[in-house]
């Protein structure tokens, strides 16, 4: 008689039992095997969407960083897909970022779930004074001004993110058309926008980004605000269709979509863009990105050919306010490096390296620089005295945005019917809210 | 045979291999766990819930799922869905089987060509959609060039409703016809020769045999073709995230870009969860209504 073992060459249980051993010598092996040495310095993880408002702070602050200690990796990602993925991982806590480089409006979300570190108690002091107020007013969260949103009527303002890079809009404008420098009103740049239409200057007096949602609505801002728009009441009721909103989006969706380029509706900051760079537009109101290539005869046609000034006027000449903001998740791996990272990058002497890196710095000191980076720069400055305001400042601002936004485009579509529009997403937004608890 | 080598024996009959199969499966069993019942169930679960900055606050039993019923936008991503699954699924299944039938014959270069049909759809969808998109833009595109080449103007495709939800389909039918010609020619290879010989030495001509022949005979592989095509036209995201994102308004926002958007973007969770159950429940029924409709088909 034979035992199982000698009857088959490979029993289960030989075959489990070489299974744990190669297993183990697996193991074993890969314990072994030398690893990667890992990157001298201060490790630092920051998250940023793509925009060329921060290629000043890659190309000349991460170098300076390096040689401060710090071992930063910068991890871009496309704007459209931010916001999800930054929120996913600071609320899972799966530890990915030491630094979200934020857009503003989505301090109040990511400040009204609490995934963010308090940076005041970290030891970064929001009261000082060289900080641009407007600015490191959208640090806190709630807001120390304004009204706020349910749920947080009584909480004390928390700094849960700071000021990274400065940015707001302003306008870019043909200095060859508009001769007698930046055209002080919106009819301004459709008239001498034409003259140089009719001059071969130019094929359109105007450019702007028509896509639903952010892009539309951003690109409307600055006439709404100007036309004295306003969005909510302290109650959060929704404003924006009274009778200076329906001006504004009148305008916006008729004389200067007939003005604009044809296909105007699709445009987004890559085509506005293209077309005023490439020459093709008289002006356009933008953030920094963009317009820090307007002396650059590798990325524009017509460097020496573009001058910046303030938002043109109707009653008054009001920008958006859109920086780039700092937070530490608390899910952060590396966060006391990070906190000493933001003292570092926030610092007079660092922001004053930021400024004649060519970006907008957050503090005013940074201003003061002899040799600015930039030309926008100082009009940036001039922005700010003249009048510049963020956006609401709520967790819902995407949804509400994305109403407003589909209307306003639906509108561009057809040429007309801008206030129709906004009584159409003033209707949609309150049963939003309402739904959301703000007026219980 | 010795006292310990029985003893082997014994445990090795009694114990290990009766537990031995359950122990192969737990892995596998565990992993489906884990990846398909466990999210299903948190899905629904969760769809039972009211989210606000990304936490549940409170239980709100169906009322997500009735909102839902209520909310214009989920009607129109619906029915911009139900347009484009219908439009894109009956354009590729007629394609489909066009080039299915054409190269089933047997002619010179007939394989390379089949090669050839089958390439669209091994090409990643959001590259084919940053193709589409190159070739759409009414700026730089290419059909705007060309148009004003012939001194045509501007091709403004993505900036009207009807023309960019054709563009989306004609996207959809670009990509996904070579998958409904691969299933139909090799449904079409597998038919039994016979009747259609005799059918042909009786004098039936072309179209009467594909009528009377070819296609019943097709019927129930074309109906597996429609179904799989019609799962997955529903579940459609990249090239509409990337060509369009919806717009413009909201001409070719399907369900899924909304419900992407009610989850990530504005943090709706459980809402989210409730259209996605829905949307599962609404691809369930078409399968379920395909497959009975099969089941007919392979009585008659």
């Amino acid at each position: 008689m034979t035992t199982p073992s000698k009857r088959a060459g490979l029993t289960r249980r030989s075959l489990l039992q070489s299974s744990a051993a190669l297993a183990l010598a697996a193991t074993l092996v890969l314990a072994a095997l030398p690893r990667p040495a890992s990157a001298e310095g201060k490790k630092v993880i920051i998250g940023a969407f793509a925009d060329g408002g921060l290629t000043p702070f890659k190309d000349k602050i991460i170098p300076l960083a390096k040689a401060q200690g710090f071992d930063i990796q910068f991890l871009e990602d496309e704007y459209g897909v931010t916001l999800e993925k930054w929120f996913a991982d600071a609320q899972s806590g799966a530890g990915q970022y030491d630094l979200y480089l934020l857009d503003d409006p989505w301090v109040p979300q990511f400040g009204a779930a609490g995934v963010l570190e308090d940076l005041g108690a970290a030891g970064i002091d929001g009261g000082d004074k060289d900080w641009i107020g407007s600015m490191i007013d959208m640090g806190y969260w709630p807001p120390r001004d304004g009204p706020r949103v349910k749920g947080f009527e009584n909480a004390t303002p928390t700094l849960v993110t700071v000021p990274f890079v400065g940015d707001l809009q302003t306008l870019t404008y043909r200095n060859d058309v508009f001769t007698d420098g930046a055209p002080a009103t919106w009819e301004d740049i459709i008239a001498k926008g034409k003259e140089g239409v009719a001059a071969g200057k130019i094929k359109y007096p105007v450019v702007f980004r028509g896509v639903s949602g952010n892009p539309i609505v951003t690109s409307w801002y600055p006439i709404f605000l100007s036309y004295g728009g306003q969005f909510f009441d302290d109650k959060w009721n929704v404003t924006f269709n009274n009778d200076a909103g329906k001006a504004a989006a009148d305008f916006f969706v008729g004389a200067m979509k007939q003005n604009a380029p044809p296909g105007v509706v699709e445009f987004d900051s890559d085509q506005e863009g293209a077309a005023i760079l490439g020459g093709d537009a008289g002006a356009i109101i933008q953030y920094s990105g963009n317009a820090l290539k307007a002396d650059d005869p590798t990325q524009t046609k017509v460097a020496g050919k573009l001058d910046f000034g303030v938002v043109p006027k109707k009653e008054k000449a009001i920008a958006q306010m859109g920086i780039f903001i700092a937070g530490i998740p608390k899910s952060a791996p590396n966060k006391a490096n990070s906190v000493e990272f933001l003292k570092w990058y926030t610092s007079p002497e660092t922001q004053a390296k930021l400024a004649e890196a060519g970006s907008i710095p957050v503090k005013r000191s940074g201003f003061a620089v002899s040799d600015p980076g930039n030309r926008l720069i100082p009009v940036a400055l001039k922005q700010l005295d003249a009048g510049a305001l963020p956006r609401p400042r709520t967790p819902d601002w995407a949804k509400v945005e994305e109403l407003l936004g589909i209307q306003l485009n639906k509108a561009l579509q057809a040429g007309s019917g801008g206030g129709a529009a906004l009584d159409a997403a003033a209707e949609q937004v309150t049963a939003y809210l309402k739904q959301a608890g703000y007026y219980q | 045979m010795s006292k310990a080598l029985v003893r082997k024996d014994r445990l090795q009959g009694a114990g290990l291999d009766g537990a031995l199969p359950y122990l192969l499966l737990a892995p596998s069993l565990l992993v489906v766990m884990a990846v398909l019942l466990y999210p299903l169930i948190d899905g629904l679960r969760a769809s039972t819930k009211f989210y606000r900055y990304g936490k549940p606050l409170r239980d709100v039993g169906f009322d997500n799922y009735v909102q839902l019923w209520s909310d214009p936008q989920f009607l129109n991503s619906l029915m911009v869905t139900v347009s484009f699954v219908a439009s894109a699924v009956i354009l590729e299944t007629v394609l489909g089987f066009a080039l299915a039938l054409f190269c089933s014959r047997e002619i010179a270069g007939i394989r390379f060509m089949r090669t050839i049909l089958i390439i669209p759809m091994v090409v990643t969808p959001v590259v084919v959609a940053i193709v589409f998109r190159l070739i759409y833009a009414s700026d730089a595109g290419m059909l705007t060039a060309i148009s004003q080449t012939f001194g045509g103007g501007s091709v403004e495709i993505l900036g009207r409703p009807l023309r960019a939800f054709i563009g989306l389909v004609a996207l959809d039918v670009w990509e996904w016809t070579p998958l409904m010609f691969l299933i139909l020619l090799a449904g079409l290879q597998s038919l039994p020769v016979e009747p259609l010989e005799a059918a042909r030495v009786d004098g039936a001509g072309g179209w009467r045999l594909f009528w009377d022949h070819t296609l019943p005979m097709m019927r129930p592989i074309l109906a597996v073709a429609i179904v799989l095509r019609t799962i997955d036209a529903f579940g459609t995201f990249d090239q509409v995230f990337v060509l369009t994102r919806g717009g413009p308004g909201e001409a070719t926002r399907l369900l899924s870009i909304f419900g992407y958007d009610t989850a990530f973007k504005f943090q709706q969770t459980g809402y989210a969860a409730a259209l996605f159950v829905t949307m599962g429940l609404i691809i369930l029924a078409c399968a379920m209504a395909a497959v009975r409709l099969l089941k007919k088909v392979e009585a008659k």
